[in-house]
C-alpha cells in the first residue's frame, strides 16, 4: 500500500506532469515537422518545376538543365530519407530553412510577421471574452426584449463570415466615416477594426456557450445561500456565477486561439495588415513549402503551449482540479 | 503567359483568397463616397515651375517574393531602381538610355553599344561597358541565380556573346539576326543590376537590389511596403523622360494592397497619391473623381488557347466552330463592364505595332455557321442533352485556368461562353485551378484540356517566336498550349526576325498574324491593361511604353494648386 501511494504521488508531482506535458509536446512538434515534409513529398507537380514556374510567371515543362540547376540546388535530387533526414537534422539546429521564392530563412521570415499576427489573435480574444462577459452579466437567466434582442446579436455574429464583417466594418467606419485609417498598418489605431472583426464573430460564439453555463449556475443553492446572505444581484453575478459558469469557455479559448491564428490570415489581407497572413497565403499560392512548414511547426508549438497555459488556468480557476 | 494580375491573389483564390464579389458589392458603396479633403505633403524647394519634395504614396496590387525576376509584378519595382540600355518611346521607337548611340554591323549580327559616360551604381560600382556585359551573360546562363526568365527564351536561339571592347562600348554578337533585340532590352526585367552587389547572392539581391535608377530601395517592410528614396547623383534618365536629373519627390511608398476595396478607398480617403489597378466597378467613378492613366499591354490579348494536337481541335473547322458559337463580346463586356474591350484578333493586342484592326472582329457571334462548320467536320449527331457527337464521342470542350491569369471578372466572362456554346451543342466543362497547382501543371496535361486560357506581355510581335516557335530537337516548345506545330508560319516569322527594314519587317509578322487568325489555335477575348488613378495634385506619372506599363514616378511631382 506505501509503495503504490509512493507511486502515486510521484506520478502526480507537477515536475513529472510538466515533463510528461513537454514530451507530449515534442511528440506533437515532430509529428507535425513530419507531416509538413511528408505533405510537399506526396503534393501533385515537380517541386523544381513549380519553383521555375512561380519564378518566372509561366507554366509549362521547364527545360531539364533548368530543373537539374534547381534540383541541384535544393537536394531535391536525393533520396527521400536523406532529405527527410536533412531536414529534421535542420530543425534540431533551429534552422527552418530558406524559402523558395525569397530566398532567406524561413525562421527570420516568421519571426518578423509572427508579432502583429499574435497581437492581433491576443487582441481579438480578450475583446472577445469582453463582449461575451459583459453581455452575459446583462442577459443571462433575464427574459425582457433586450436579453432577446442581444442574445439574438450573439447567434448572428457567431454565424457571421470575418472576412464579410471586415469588409463592411472597413467601408462603413473607415470609408464612409472617417473615423478609422483605411490601411492601418501596425498602428494601435489600425488595429482597432481588424480586432473586431476577428472578435466579434466569437464574442458571439463565447456569449452562447457561456450563457448556456450561467443560467444552469443561477439556479445552484449556493447562488441562492449568497443572495439570501443580502449580495445584490450583479455581485452574485460577478463574484460566484461567472467563476463557474467561466470554465467551459477557459478550455475553449485554447481552441480558439488557433481559430483566431487563421481567421486573422484573411483579416490581415483583406485590411493589408503586416502578419503571417499575407506570407502563408503568397506561400500557399506559390508553394512555397518552407514557408508553409515552418508556419505549421511553429502553430504546433503554439498549440503545445497553449493547451499547457490552459491546463494550469484550469488549476487556478477550479483548485478542485489536479494535474494529471 | 506572363501574368500580370496573378495571385495570390491572387492571387483571387490563393493570393487573396476572399471572395471578390464581396469587394464588389462593397465597392459599389465607396463609389457613391464624397471625396475627403486630401493629405498634406511636405513640399519643399522649387527646381523651375516644379515643385520638388514630397513622398509620392502608391497602393499597388501583389508584393512579390523577390524585387526583382520575372514576374511582372517584380518588373514594376524593378523600373523604380533600375535603368536599362535602351528605353521605348511611345510610338514603338527605341531610343537611348544608357546606350547613348549604338551600330548594327552590315550582317546584322554584330551590335555596338557607346554606354553613357559618368553612371554609377548607387553602390558606387561604375556603370560600364562590362557591368552591362555580365548582367546580359547571366541572363542566357543556366545559373538560377542569375537567369533571366523573360530574356531567355527570346535571345537563347540567337545570342551568342555580350563583352566589353572598351570601358564605354558593349558588344553583344548574335548567332543569326535577331531584329526584337533591342525591344527586348527595353523591357524593365532586363534593368541593369550592380554586378558586384549581385555577388552577395540572391537573398541579399531580392531583398536589397541595387541599379543605377532615380530610386533606392530603402527598406523592404515585408507584407506592408517597399520604401524607395531619392537617388540624389541620378544623371541616367532615358530619352523618354521630362527632364533629366534626380526625380523630383524625396520617395515613393509602395503599399501592397491587395484588396480591391482597400486600395481604391485608400485613394479615396487621401491615403494615397496613386493606385494601380481600378477595379472594374469603380471605373467610371475613378474616371469621373481622378486622373486615370490606362496603358493596353502589348504582346498577346487574354485568349483561349484550342489544343491542336489532338480531337476535336484538331480539326480547323471545329476550332472556327467554337469561336463562332460564342458570343465573346457580349460575355466581356457583361463581364467587365465596360473597363475592358472585346478583343477578336487571337494573334496580337491591339497595343502592338503589327496589330490588324480589320482581325479585330474575327469570328462574330454566328451560331449557324458554327453550327454549318460542324456538320460538316462530321460532328452531326446529338446526344439527349443536345450534345453533338461524332464516332460515340460527345463533344466536351473543358477549359484549364486559373485566377493567376485572370482578373475576378473574367470567370464570369467563361461562365457566359459555357451557356453560349451549348447552343451549337459544344459540352463546355470549366476547370478553375488554383494558382498553385497550375503552376505545378493540375490540368495543364496532354489529356487534360482542350482550351487554356492565357497570355504574355510583350511589346509587340515578337511574341509571337515565343508563342510558334514549334517543338525542335526533342525539346517542346512550353509555351504554346495550342501545340500547335506550322513550320510555314515559322519560317515567316523566323524571317520577320531577321528584317532590320521596318516596313517589311512588320508586312511579315502581319501575315503571320493574319495566318494565326485564320487558322485559329487561338481565340482572342479581351485585351489585358494597367490602370493607374492619381490624385489630382500628383502630376506627369506616366506609364512606360517599353514593356508592361509600369508606372514611372521619375518625373511625378506634387502641385499645391489643385
Amino acid at each position: 500500500m506505501m509503495g503504490s501511494d509512493a507511486v502515486r504521488i510521484v506520478v502526480h508531482h507537477p515536475i513529472v506532469w510538466f515533463a510528461r506535458r513537454i514530451f507530449s509536446g515534442v511528440v506533437v512538434v515532430w509529428a507535425a515537422a513530419t507531416f509538413a515534409f511528408l505533405i510537399q513529398c506526396v503534393l501533385p507537380g515537380d517541386r523544381a518545376q513549380i519553383i521555375i514556374n512561380v519564378t518566372s510567371g509561366n507554366v509549362g515543362p521547364a527545360s531539364s538543365a533548368e530543373l537539374a540547376a534547381i534540383n541541384a540546388k535544393y537536394g531535391f535530387d536525393q533520396p527521400l530519407a536523406v532529405q527527410y533526414g536533412k531536414y529534421m537534422l535542420q530543425i534540431l539546429h533551429g534552422d527552418l530553412g530558406e524559402s523558395y521564392q525569397q530566398h532567406r530563412p524561413v525562421a527570420a521570415i516568421i519571426a518578423e510577421q509572427i508579432g502583429p499576427t499574435i497581437v492581433l489573435a491576443i487582441a481579438a480574444l480578450l475583446i472577445a471574452w469582453l463582449i461575451a462577459i459583459l453581455t452575459t452579466l446583462f442577459i443571462a437567466g433575464r427574459d425582457n426584449i433586450w436579453s432577446k434582442l442581444l442574445n439574438d446579436a450573439q447567434v448572428f455574429l457567431a454565424t457571421v463570415p470575418p472576412y464579410w464583417l471586415a469588409t463592411i466594418l472597413l467601408v462603413l467606419f473607415a470609408v464612409k466615416l472617417g473615423i478609422f485609417p483605411v490601411i492601418g498598418g501596425n498602428s494601435p489605431i489600425g488595429l482597432v477594426l481588424p480586432t473586431l472583426a476577428l472578435a466579434l464573430e466569437l464574442s458571439g460564439f463565447f456569449g452562447q456557450v457561456v450563457q448556456n453555463e450561467f443560467t444552469r449556475v443561477l439556479e445552484q443553492p449556493f447562488v441562492t445561500s449568497a443572495r439570501a446572505r443580502g449580495m445584490s444581484d450583479f455581485g452574485v453575478r460577478l463574484r460566484h456565477v461567472l467563476r463557474h459558469a467561466a470554465l467551459p469557455g477557459i478550455t475553449l479559448s485554447g481552441w480558439a486561439l488557433g481559430k483566431l491564428l487563421s481567421g486573422a490570415i484573411l483579416i490581415e489581407v483583406v485590411f493589408a495588415r503586416q502578419g503571417l497572413g499575407g506570407v502563408l497565403v503568397a506561400a500557399t499560392s506559390s508553394r512555397d513549402v518552407p514557408i508553409v512548414s515552418g508556419a505549421v511547426l511553429i502553430s504546433a508549438g503554439l498549440f503545445v503551449l497553449v493547451s499547457l497555459i490552459v491546463d494550469l488556468t484550469y488549476r487556478v480557476v477550479d483548485p478542485r482540479i489536479k494535474l494529471t | 503567359m506572363r501574368s500580370s494580375n496573378a495571385r495570390p491573389t491572387r492571387r483571387f483564390t490563393g493570393k487573396s483568397n476572399y471572395p471578390a464579389r464581396t469587394a464588389k458589392a462593397t465597392l459599389l458603396v465607396l463609389v457613391g463616397l464624397s471625396q475627403l479633403p486630401s493629405s498634406i505633403h511636405a513640399q519643399e524647394g522649387v527646381a523651375g515651375s516644379v515643385k520638388r519634395g514630397g513622398v509620392i504614396r502608391y497602393g499597388h496590387f501583389q508584393e512579390p517574393a523577390c524585387l526583382f525576376g520575372g514576374w511582372v509584378q517584380q518588373w514594376y519595382l524593378q523600373r523604380q531602381y533600375s535603368d536599362n540600355l535602351v528605353a521605348r518611346s511611345e510610338d514603338g521607337k527605341i531610343v537611348p538610355w544608357l546606350a547613348e548611340s549604338w551600330t548594327i554591323s552590315d550582317d546584322k549580327k554584330i551590335y555596338t553599344f557607346e554606354i553613357k559616360p559618368n553612371v554609377k551604381f548607387t553602390d558606387g560600382t561604375s556603370l560600364d561597358a562590362q557591368a552591362i556585359a555580365d548582367n546580359i551573360n547571366g541572363w542566357l546562363s543556366n545559373d538560377p541565380d542569375l537567369r533571366n526568365p523573360t530574356a531567355a527564351p527570346y535571345l537563347s536561339d540567337s545570342f551568342e556573346s555580350a563583352s566589353a571592347i572598351a570601358p564605354l562600348r558593349l558588344q553583344v554578337t548574335l548567332k543569326v539576326p535577331f531584329q526584337p533585340l533591342l525591344n527586348v532590352f527595353a523591357q524593365s526585367s532586363q534593368g541593369i543590376l550592380s554586378p558586384s552587389a549581385l555577388k552577395r547572392g540572391l537573398a541579399v539581391n531580392c531583398e536589397n537590389p541595387v541599379g543605377s535608377g532615380p530610386f533606392i530601395v530603402d527598406k523592404w517592410r515585408h507584407g506592408r511596403e517597399v520604401t524607395f528614396r531619392r537617388n540624389p547623383d541620378y544623371n541616367s534618365a532615358p530619352a523618354t523622360a521630362k527632364h533629366q536629373g534626380p526625380a523630383y519627390v524625396d520617395g515613393i511608398t509602395w503599399k501592397f494592397l491587395p484588396d480591391q476595396t482597400v486600395r481604391y478607398g485608400s485613394l479615396i480617403t487621401g491615403e494615397t497619391d496613386a493606385i494601380y489597378d481600378i477595379p472594374a466597378v469603380a471605373w467610371k467613378d475613378a474616371n469621373s473623381r481622378f486622373p486615370v492613366l490606362r496603358h493596353l499591354t502589348g504582346g498577346t490579348p487574354l485568349r483561349l488557347a484550342l489544343y491542336t494536337a489532338r480531337p476535336p481541335f484538331d480539326d480547323v473547322l471545329v476550332r472556327k466552330a467554337f469561336a463562332y458559337s460564342t458570343d465573346r463580346r457580349a460575355a466581356v463586356d457583361t463581364s467587365f463592364l465596360g473597363s475592358l474591350p472585346f478583343e477578336g484578333n487571337g494573334a496580337l493586342s491591339q497595343s502592338s505595332p503589327e496589330y490588324l484592326p480589320e482581325l479585330g472582329h474575327s469570328y462574330g457571334y454566328d451560331v449557324r455557321k458554327a453550327n454549318q462548320l460542324l456538320d460538316q467536320a462530321g460532328w452531326t449527331e446529338r446526344n439527349r442533352n443536345g450534345v453533338r457527337v461524332k464516332n460515340g464521342n460527345p463533344l466536351i470542350v473543358r477549359i484549364s485556368y486559373s485566377n493567376a491569369f485572370l482578373k475576378p471578372d473574367g470567370e464570369q466572362a467563361l461562365q457566359v461562353i459555357q451557356q453560349q456554346a451549348r447552343e451549337a451543342g459544344f459540352d463546355v466543362r470549366l476547370q478553375p485551378t488554383n494558382p498553385a497547382d497550375f503552376f505545378a501543371g493540375k490540368n495543364l496535361g496532354p489529356d487534360d484540356y482542350e482550351v487554356v486560357l492565357l497570355y504574355w506581355v510583350a511589346p509587340g510581335a515578337e511574341i509571337f517566336r515565343i508563342s510558334w516557335k514549334p517543338d525542335q530537337n526533342g525539346e517542346t516548345n512550353r509555351f504554346n498550349p495550342s501545340r500547335y506545330q506550322d513550320l510555314t508560319l515559322w519560317d515567316v516569322i523566323q524571317k520577320a526576325e531577321q528584317e532590320l527594314n521596318g516596313v517589311q519587317r512588320t508586312a511579315l509578322y502581319q501575315q503571320a498574324e493574319r495566318k494565326i487568325v485564320d487558322e485559329a489555335p487561338v481565340i482572342g477575348l479581351t485585351v489585358l491593361d494597367v490602370t493607374l488613378a492619381t490624385k489630382p495634385n500628383l502630376k506627369d506619372v506616366w506609364l512606360d511604353r517599353g514593356s508592361v506599363g509600369e508606372p514611372v514616378f521619375y518625373d511625378a511631382h506634387f502641385d499645391d494648386g489643385k
